[in-house]
C-alpha cells in the first residue's frame, strides 16, 4: 500500500489517502464531502532494465487504447506480452518501437527515453513489425545486406543465414518463400544489427502449427544468444513455451503479469492430480489428513492440488501404504487459458 | 547523409527493377509500342494517295512519261510545281509547306533517246521533309521502283538513272514529332506517381516503412535515394524514346539544358503529386485506382497524343491547368522546335509545379503512425 497527500480542489484540505500502485482511489474530502480520484502511479522499477514502460497511454478520440500501464522487462528474458487482438498489444510495443505517438507516459530502453534518445536507440535495437512483408524481389541474402546497410553495427550476414538455417534460401527471391521461412526472414533482418533488444510482434500469426515452431526455435536460441526478447502474442502455447516472463493485456490494461508459474498459481488452480475411480470411499479423508487439499469430482474421483513434485509421490506412497485401489492417475497443469477465464471471464481462444 | 544508404537503397530498387517484368514492361517497353503504333498510324494518315509536286525542267517525252508512269502507280498524285528554276526549291518548299519534291533536270530525256549510253547518267533530285518519315519512305520506294523499271527499258539495267535525296528544313512538323516529347512526358509521370504510391500505400502496407522508422536511415535520405533511383528511370525512359525516335522515325532530337532541365522537374513533379495522392489513400487497390484517375485524364487532356486546338474551347481551358501540359510542351520547344523562350517559360511553370507538389508531398508523408 502506497500513501499519498492529495489537495482538495474545493476547499484546500490536505487529504492523505492510501491505494496500491496502479490503482485509481475514490476520495471524499472530510471538511466539504468534494468527491474525487486519485491515481497511485505503477512504478516499476527493477534492477537491470532492458525496458521500462510507466503510466503508457494510447487515446483514439474517446477510445482508450492503452491505459496507463506500467511494466519493466529484464534483461535477457523473453517478456510476452499476451492478449486476444485490439486489447493494444502492438499499439503498446509500436509505442516503445517509437512508430506511433503515445498520448501520455514514459518509455525507456536501456536507461534512455526514447522520447529525446531514440536515434541513439536505433542502433541496439532490432525490430519485426506485425505482418512484416519485405522487398518482393530481393533475394533473402540482398535484403540482409541492405538493412544492414543502414545500421553501423552490423551482425555477420553469413552468421544470420546460419543462426535462422536460411542458408540455401539465401539466393531465393523473398516473393518466392513460404510464410514460415518470411517470417524467419524477417526474424533475420532483425538481427543484421546485432540488437541487444528483438521485438518481434505477432510472429507466428498465419503459420501453420509446424512453421510456428521452427520459429518458436529460433526465438528461444535468440535468448539462448542472451539477447532481450519483446514478443507480442495471442497465442497462450508460445507465451507458455517461450515466455520467462508474461504481462497479460486486456483491453488497454494490463491484468496480469508473472512468470508462467507465478500466473498460474495465482489465478489457475495450479497443478492437479486426479484419481480416477478410486474404490475407497475414504480416501479423501485419509488424504486431508496428511495435508493434501483435495476434492471429489463426480462419483468417485479425487482431484488433488500439488504445489511441488515431491508431494506425487508422497500421494502415490500413501495410496499404496493404505491399499486404496484405483483405475487410474494422471496429472494435469493450469495454463495461461485457465488464468484468462479466470481474469476475464472469457476465454483468450474465444476472443482472439 | 549517408552515400552508402543512398547507393545500397538505389542498387536495391535497381535490382527491383529489373526482377519486375510488369515494371519493365510498362516503364519501358508500353512507351515503346505506342511510339511504333501511334507513330506508324498517324505519320502517313493524312493522305491516302500522296501528293508530290514535280518541277520538270527537262518538259520533253520522256519526262512526261515518267510522270505518267507515276500517276500510273496509283500512290503518288502528281503536281505540277507553280516555279520555273531550281534555284527557288527550297523556299518555294517552305513557303508552301510542302512535305516533298521532285525535280527532273534539264538533259534528262535526252540522256534516254537511243542508243542510250550506258556510262551516262542524270540524276532526279528527291526533297523531303523528314518528320513525315512513313509516307515519305512510300514515296522514296515508288520512285526507285520507276527508275529501276525505267532503267531496265531503256538502258538494258545500268543505272543511268538515279536519285539525290535532299532533305527540307520545314517549320511545319509531323506527328511524330508532336509526339514523342509527350511520350516522355507521360511516360515519366506513369513511372514517378505509380512508383511513388507504391512506396507510400505497398511498404506502408507491408509494414516496411514501420521497419525503417525503427533503423537509422533518415526521411531525407530515404526520399533523396528514391528520388535518385526515379531520376534514373525517367532519363533510361527518356533515352530510349529518343533512340527509338532517331532510329525509327529519323527524327532530329535536341538534347538541350533546358530539356534535362525539364525532365529532372517533371520526375520531382510527379513524385511529390505521387507522394500527395498516397496521404489519401490506405490500399494498393485504392491507390492504383487513384492513380489512374490522375493520370488517364491527364494523358489524353494535356496534349501527349493530339494537339490541344483539336479539343473544344473549355477542355483546352482545362488542361492549361494541368502540369503535364507544360511538360509536354516545354520538351517540345527543348527538344524539336528549339523555340528557347517558349521552352523557358514552360519550364518555369514546370519548376513551379514540382516544387509545390514535391513540398507538399514530403509535408504529407508521415512515417510514423498517428
Amino acid at each position: 500500500m502506497d500513501e499519498k497527500n492529495v489537495k482538495c480542489p474545493q476547499c484546500g484540505k490536505i487529504i492523505t489517502c492510501t491505494g496500491n500502485p496502479g490503482e485509481i482511489v475514490n476520495v471524499t474530502c472530510p471538511s466539504c464531502n468534494t468527491l474525487g480520484k486519485v491515481t497511485f502511479d505503477r512504478v516499476i522499477s527493477i534492477e537491470n532494465a532492458a525496458i521500462e514502460v510507466h503510466n503508457l497511454r494510447k487515446e483514439y478520440g474517446d477510445l482508450i487504447a492503452v491505459n496507463n500501464i506500467s511494466f519493466a522487462v529484464r534483461k535477457g528474458e523473453v517478456f510476452a506480452f499476451l492478449g486476444p487482438n485490439g486489447a493494444g498489444k502492438t499499439t503498446t510495443v509500436e509505442m516503445i518501437e517509437s512508430i506511433r505517438e503515445t498520448t501520455n507516459g514514459e518509455i525507456k530502453i536501456f536507461d534512455k527515453v526514447i522520447k529525446t534518445s531514440f536515434d541513439e536507440v536505433k542502433e541496439l535495437i532490432g525490430i519485426l513489425p506485425q505482418e512484416f512483408h519485405s522487398f518482393e524481389r530481393l533475394t533473402v541474402r540482398e535484403t540482409l545486406e541492405f538493412f544492414s546497410k543502414l545500421f553501423k553495427r552490423r551482425a555477420n550476414i553469413d552468421d544470420i543465414l546460419t543462426g535462422m538455417d536460411l542458408e540455401d534460401q539465401k539466393d531465393k527471391l523473398y516473393m518466392n518463400l513460404s510464410g514460415g521461412l518470411k517470417q524467419r526472414v524477417g526474424v533475420a533482418i532483425a538481427l543484421v544489427n546485432n540488437p541487444e533488444i528483438v521485438f518481434l510482434d505477432e510472429p507466428t500469426t498465419g503459420l501453420d502449427p509446424k512453421a510456428r515452431r521452427e520459429v518458436w526455435e529460433f526465438i528461444a536460441n535468440l535468448r539462448n544468444q542472451g539477447k532481450t526478447v519483446f514478443l507480442t502474442t495471442h497465442y497462450m502455447e508460445e507465451a507458455e513455451y517461450l515466455a520467462d516472463h508474461i504481462a497479460i493485456i486486456h483491453k488497454g490494461n494490463i491484468i496480469a503479469e508473472g512468470t508462467l508459474d507465478e500466473l498460474i498459481n495465482k489465478y489457475g488452480q495450479g497443478t492437479i492430480l486426479h484419481v480416477r475411480n478410486c474404490k475407497d470411499r475414504n480416501a479423501s479423508n485419509i488424504l486431508k489428513e496428511n495435508d493434501f487439499d483435495v476434492s471429489i469430482s463426480g462419483d468417485s474421483d479425487l482431484a488433488i492440488k500439488i504445489d511441488n513434485k515431491e508431494r506425487v509421490l508422497e500421494i502415490l506412497s500413501l495410496l499404496r501404504h493404505e491399499c486404496i485401489e484405483y483405475d487410474s492417475i494422471d496429472i494435469r497443469r493450469s495454463n495461461l487459458e485457465e488464468v484468462f477465464l479466470h481474469l476475464t471471464g472469457a476465454r483468450l481462444s474465444e476472443e482472439i | 547523409m549517408r552515400l552508402e544508404i543512398i547507393i545500397a537503397s538505389f542498387i536495391s530498387d535497381l535490382k527491383t527493377f529489373v526482377r519486375s517484368k510488369g515494371t519493365l514492361f510498362w516503364t519501358l517497353l508500353f512507351p515503346v509500342m505506342l511510339i511504333l503504333i501511334f507513330g506508324a498510324i498517324f505519320s502517313g494518315m493524312d493522305e491516302t494517295e500522296i501528293e508530290i509536286q514535280v518541277l520538270d525542267l527537262d518538259n520533253s517525252q520522256f519526262s512526261y512519261q515518267l510522270l505518267d508512269v507515276f500517276n500510273e502507280t496509283g500512290l503518288i498524285e502528281v503536281i505540277k510545281a507553280e516555279i520555273s528554276t531550281e534555284d527557288k526549291v527550297l523556299s518555294y518548299i517552305q513557303d508552301n509547306d510542302l512535305k516533298r519534291f521532285l525535280v527532273i533536270p534539264h538533259g534528262y530525256g535526252e540522256t534516254l533517246i537511243p542508243p542510250v549510253d550506258p556510262n551516262a547518267s542524270v540524276n532526279l533530285t528527291f526533297y523531303y521533309d523528314q518528320s513525315e518519315q512513313n509516307s515519305n519512305q512510300i514515296i522514296r520506294n515508288v520512285i526507285s521502283n520507276v527508275i529501276q523499271s525505267m532503267n531496265m527499258g531503256f538502258a538494258g539495267g545500268s543505272n543511268v538513272i538515279g536519285i539525290d535525296d535532299v532533305k527540307t528544313i520545314s517549320g511545319d512538323f509531323g506527328f511524330i514529332d508532336f509526339f514523342l516529347p509527350g511520350m516522355i512526358g507521360f511516360t515519366i509521370m506513369q513511372t514517378c506517381i505509380y512508383g511513388s504510391l507504391e512506396r507510400n500505400t505497398k511498404f506502408r502496407k507491408d509494414g516496411i516503412l514501420r521497419k525503417l522508422l525503427t533503423t537509422p536511415i533518415t526521411r531525407s535520405e530515404w526520399i533523396f535515394s528514391k528520388m535518385l533511383f526515379q531520376l534514373f528511370l525517367s532519363f533510361l525512359s527518356a533515352i530510349l524514346i529518343i533512340i527509338i525516335g532517331i532510329l525509327i522515325f529519323g527524327l532530329n532530337i535536341n538534347i538541350t539544358f533546358l530539356m534535362i532541365v525539364i525532365v529532372i522537374a517533371t520526375s520531382f513533379l510527379f513524385t511529390g503529386m505521387g507522394m500527395v495522392i498516397g496521404r489519401f489513400v490506405k490500399d494498393e487497390e485504392s491507390a492504383s485506382m487513384a492513380g489512374g484517375a490522375v493520370t488517364f485524364p491527364m494523358m489524353f487532356l494535356a496534349g501527349t497524343f493530339f494537339e490541344l486546338e483539336m479539343m473544344p474551347e473549355f477542355l483546352q481551358t482545362f488542361a492549361r491547368i494541368l502540369p503535364l501540359y507544360y511538360v509536354n510542351e516545354g520538351l517540345r520547344n527543348a527538344m524539336i522546335y528549339l523555340k528557347t523562350e517558349d521552352a523557358i517559360y514552360h519550364s518555369l511553370i514546370v519548376l513551379i509545379f514540382a516544387a509545390v507538389f514535391f513540398i507538399g508531398g514530403i509535408l504529407l508523408t508521415k512515417w510514423r503512425e498517428d
